[in-house]
């Protein structure tokens, strides 16, 4: 199928870079650096599993879906665009093309509430991405000396910029990337628009989308690191990824649904990343680990929820017992995700955690420490109190009877990204150790 | 002089959308406001640039996107709106202060660019800030669109500060961007209204928690 | 009675100059300008209407024909009345009079001209309205009272507007004397507080359409009493009372419609001549423009005339902020 054949493309020329040095620039308003190279790894791979995944799925659906593939294909250039992007105001661009290319995918089974969660998506994004098109003015101001928003001629002279303006853009743009991220207070999009999206969906915004507004929001923080305005802003962003982490650990104790809980975990992740940024040294590289286990965690995580959806008809937690039984493979995975998740070792996930948690320490953010490790036990335990449940039990009558099986095309990409997650986060390559380096090094790390 | 009457006189129009209550006046209104903005760009730097992004504007929002919204409420039978969050009289009253603030906190600012008029950036600020109390506290979903699109009036009013130093290129890249969200806004209000019967969002409260 | 009532007034603030013929000539010229003239407003306004609906209308000359008619006629007082409801119209009458003083028409200069005069200005026609209001009170029916009650509601509201449109033009002008500050409203002071005197000038408007009891505010045509806002207050009085009250809301259309003309119009570097035409050119003008204003929009319901008013309050906020940042 024609997504299939792209997403292997886009999979084997990113393949290709790999090989070559890095901080290529093709042209001013395009080019790589380490972060933007990874990011994008992420994305083409984690695209390329989706695509594969979404063979299956889309065949059980009767009717035509080329909104639907055309918006993935435009998801997919605007989400390189993204990574690719030297300038400020194309990375503006970029990103709000992600925003509106999402909202048709979320209303996939034509519900009341899929049109709810897709207004409510398209209003509170949209306002955000108003408010960091605001702070890129701002930025564009603050370098009227420079007469350009290009980065690599911002990250140099970030030190003649004029402060004040360039404290206001921070703060505009922070808040409208954290819109489309996720981050609390600006969150409330999140549930709703994961919950009600379907699987594939949901694995590819809150892996690929999530890992790309990460490189916009890491790009504010370089101009930032550059300015030497860290003291301004690490407390900001502290205290943004404990609060979603406390938003997270709330909400995610007695949730009802399971794509809504899931939604709840990726704002707990979005925080750690955003924690990790805000701690400095060793938490950077830390959280830019977590960024790639994460990717790959969530996509599974969400395909498994889109196979559990397939089958059961529901996403209630409640009315879902007995995966291991009825779909063994997918249950296996279904743990395996949780696992991943929650941050236990030997995934990745628990290394960078602790990466953080070490950082917090050597720094003396002790409050930081404490809320961190709270939430943290809160989330874990919501968590597995409710997979646990879901396992293992007993099938209800009329599950227990349909045929449905593991589909192949459904549960291929689960295993293949189990091995990346095994990949990634045990046995780490050394490139790959390489390259996180460098991008770390990029904020200081 | 004529870009400082200009600029009130958009200020006016966003008052006037924001006292409103029939959904055809207020589309009409930004119809009108867009085309007005579309002036700017050639009373401060009168250059082919300012030219391509007068028109464009003034085709892109003052006739294309009125028509896409006239279209997204076709079949709506209800043209007025509903009794605000918090009640007319009090959002103008609000909006005079957010005005009063936009000066306030412009007034603080020191600009790069004095050239250009005194009035722009108090201008600008408060055209956002009154979009944004527009966004906020509707409840029929084409006001709240509205109120975006006007918050986007207000941020290429001041973008008019930096006219000469934006590439082209990116410039056509924002307006685009603009112009598809309001058609996936515009497809989605089409939606509410065949689901729920009205294009009000007083319907979307279902999803909580 | 009437005479020496109006007389009276003048006479108060001449004690500065010297001697009552000096005044009395332009006083009496002023006077007469704005008696004869006013009543033409009306029947300018009433024609536009009925041209636009597709009516031929009653004469130009109506109004005249109104008042003359009223005063041949007798009054009826109520026995529930006192003697406020026979005094009331006489001191509105001689109030907006007096408050005619105060405003350059076109080439005619304002006898009356003192330091803050303004003040005077507006509490003269607040002294106006607050006769009226007891008068329909002193009635005691319900129907004016209600009437009474939409009108001072109201007019808490136009107050503030009005005296914002006023700090406007003394900032704009720098004084506080109403005929210079509407004098020195030359071609320059256009140029210089443009968007200003833009604002003042639309919210100015809507404070004239609702202190003259105009559509959108209120509806001079209707006959059902529960609508009516100015009209209702004056149901009772009959005869030369009634006349007076015809005359002093014409009067008050004039000078209040005048102030709004000078301001647009900037015309006092020219001969006399000149600006007396162009006044009238601009009464004229204005006089359309509310015509038309009313033949196109209908009266709105009552709990939105307050948000208009808001709006006109906002306007003129924002008025004041362009100003001031202006001047700062």
């Amino acid at each position: 199928m024609v997504l299939l054949s792209t997403a292997f493309v886009h999979l084997m020329t990113m393949a290709a870079f790999w090989s070559g040095p890095h901080n290529t620039q093709f042209n001013p308003f395009l080019g790589f650096d380490a972060l933007s190279q990874l990011v994008l790894t992420i994305t083409s791979v984690l695209f390329f599993i989706i695509a594969i995944y979404l063979c299956g799925f889309l065949k059980e659906k009767g009717r035509s879906n080329n909104v639907l593939i055309a918006c993935l294909l435009c998801l997919l250039s605007s989400m390189t665009l993204v990574a690719l992007s030297r300038h400020m105001g194309l990375l503006w661009i970029a990103i709000e093309a992600t925003a509106l290319l999402c909202a048709p995918l979320i209303n996939y089974y034509r519900t009341p509430q899929g049109i709810e969660a897709t207004w409510k998506y398209l209003l509170i994004s949209s306002l955000g991405i108003a408010f960091s098109l605001l702070g890129t003015l701002f930025l564009a101001v603050s370098a009227t000396t420079l007469k350009t928003v290009f980065l690599p001629d911002i990250l140099n002279n970030a030190v003649f910029l004029s402060p004040s303006w360039l404290k206001l853009s921070i703060i505009f743009l922070l808040v409208g990337y954290g819109t489309k991220m996720g981050l609390a207070p600006m969150h409330t999009w999140k549930p709703d628009a994961y919950g009600e999206a379907p699987g594939p969906m949901g694995a590819l915004m809150s892996g690929a989308i999530s890992s790309v507004v990460f490189l916009a929001v890491f790009r504010v923080c370089q101009i930032t690191f550059h300015a030497h305005l860290q003291a301004f802003i690490s407390p900001v962003l502290i205290l943004l990824g404990i609060l979603s982490l406390g938003l997270a650990a709330i909400f995610i104790m007695n949730q009802k649904d399971f794509n809504r809980m899931l939604a709840y975990s990726s704002i707990e992740h979005m925080g750690i990343l955003v924690l990790g940024i805000g701690l400095g040294g060793g938490a950077v590289w830390a959280s830019i680990f977590h960024l790639i286990n994460n990717a790959f965690a969530k996509g599974l995580i969400f395909l498994v929820a889109g196979n559990l959806f397939q089958v059961f008809h529901t996403k209630k937690i409640a009315d879902i017992q007995g995966v291991m039984h009825k779909l063994p493979l997918t249950g296996a995975f279904l743990i395996v995700g949780f696992i991943v998740l929650s941050g236990f070792p030997p995934f990745g996930i628990f290394y960078s955690e602790l990466l953080i948690l070490k950082q917090a320490l050597v720094t003396h953010q002790y409050m930081a420490v404490f809320f961190y490790c709270l939430f943290l036990a809160v989330i874990f335990f919501g968590f597995s109190k409710v997979i646990l449940n879901m396992a293992l039990g007993t099938p209800s009558e009329h599950v227990a009877k349909s045929t449905k099986k593991d589909d192949f095309l459904m549960t291929m990409p689960l295993v293949i990204l189990t091995v990346i997650l095994l990949g990634t986060g045990v046995f780490v390559w050394a490139s790959l150790y390489h390259f996180i380096d460098e991008a770390s090094m990029l904020l200081g790390g | 002089m004529w870009l400082e009457v200009v600029l009130i006189i958009i200020v006016f129009l966003s008052v006037a959308i924001l006292g409103n209550s029939r959904l055809k006046t207020i589309i009409q209104l930004f119809a009108l406001q867009s085309v007005v903005l579309s002036t700017t760009p050639l009373l401060i730097y009168p250059s082919f640039h300012a030219i391509i992004i007068a028109i464009v504007i003034a085709i892109l929002k003052g006739v294309l996107m009125p028509v896409l919204l006239f279209w997204a409420i076709r079949h709506v039978s209800i043209r007025r709106e509903v009794q605000p969050l918090i009640g007319y009289a009090t959002t103008l009253l609000l909006g005079g202060v957010l005005i009063g603030v936009a000066f306030l906190i412009s007034s603080k600012l020191d600009l790069p660019d004095k050239g250009i008029s005194n009035l722009l950036v108090p201008c600008a600020f408060s055209v956002i800030m009154i979009g944004f109390l527009l966004l906020v506290s509707r409840f029929k979903a084409i006001t709240q669109i509205i109120g975006y699109l006007v918050m986007e009036n207000g941020i290429f009013l001041f973008a008019l500060l930096l006219l000469e130093k934006t590439p082209l290129l990116v410039e056509m890249g924002i307006l685009l961007d603009i112009f598809v969200g309001v058609l996936v806004m515009g497809i989605v209000v089409n939606h509410i209204n065949q689901e729920f019967g009205s294009a009000s969002t007083i319907n979307l409260i279902n999803l909580r928690e | 009675m009437v005479f020496t009532v109006y007389f009276c007034f003048p006479s108060v603030f001449v004690n500065l100059e010297d001697g009552l013929d000096k005044m009395g000539i332009p006083v009496l010229l002023h006077l007469g300008v704005v008696l004869v003239l006013s009543p033409l407003l009306l029947g300018i306004i009433g024609k536009t209407k009925a041209c636009l609906t597709g009516r031929i209308g009653a004469p130009l000359l109506q109004p005249y024909y109104d008042i003359g008619k009223l005063f041949r006629k007798g009054n009826v007082y109520s026995t529930t009345t006192t003697w406020i409801f026979q005094a009331a119209p006489i001191v509105c009458l001689a109030a907006v009079l007096v408050s005619s003083l105060l405003m350059p028409l076109g080439g005619l200069k304002a006898p009356i001209v003192f330091w803050g005069d303004i003040l005077l200005f507006a509490g003269l026609y607040g002294l106006a309205r607050f006769a009226m209001v007891l008068a329909a009170l002193d009635t005691g029916s319900s129907f004016e009272g209600m009437g009474a009650s939409r009108e001072a509601t109201f007019s808490c509201l136009t107050e503030v507007v009005l005296f914002l449109d006023f700090i406007i033009l003394s900032c704009v002008s720098k004084k506080i004397v109403l005929s210079e500050m509407v004098q020195g409203n030359a071609l320059t002071s256009w140029h210089l507080a443009g968007p200003a005197l833009i604002l003042m000038g639309v919210s100015y408007f809507l404070v004239l359409l609702a202190e003259n009891a105009r559509i959108p505010v209120d509806d001079p045509a209707t006959h059902l009493e529960l609508t009516m806002v100015h009209e209702v207050m004056v149901l009772d009085h009959s005869g030369w009372d009634l006349a007076y009250i015809l005359y002093g809301s014409a009067i008050k259309l004039f000078v209040l419609g005048s102030l709004l003309v000078n301001i647009l119009i900037p015309s006092y570097h020219l001969s006399p001549f000149m600006q007396t035409m162009m006044f009238s050119g601009g009464m004229f003008v204005l006089s359309f423009g509310i015509g038309v204003v009313e033949s196109c929009m209908a009266r709105l319901r009552l709990n939105r005339i307050p948000q208009l008013l808001i709006g006109a309050f906002v306007l003129a906020l924002v008025g004041v902020l362009v100003v001031l940042l202006k001047g700062a």
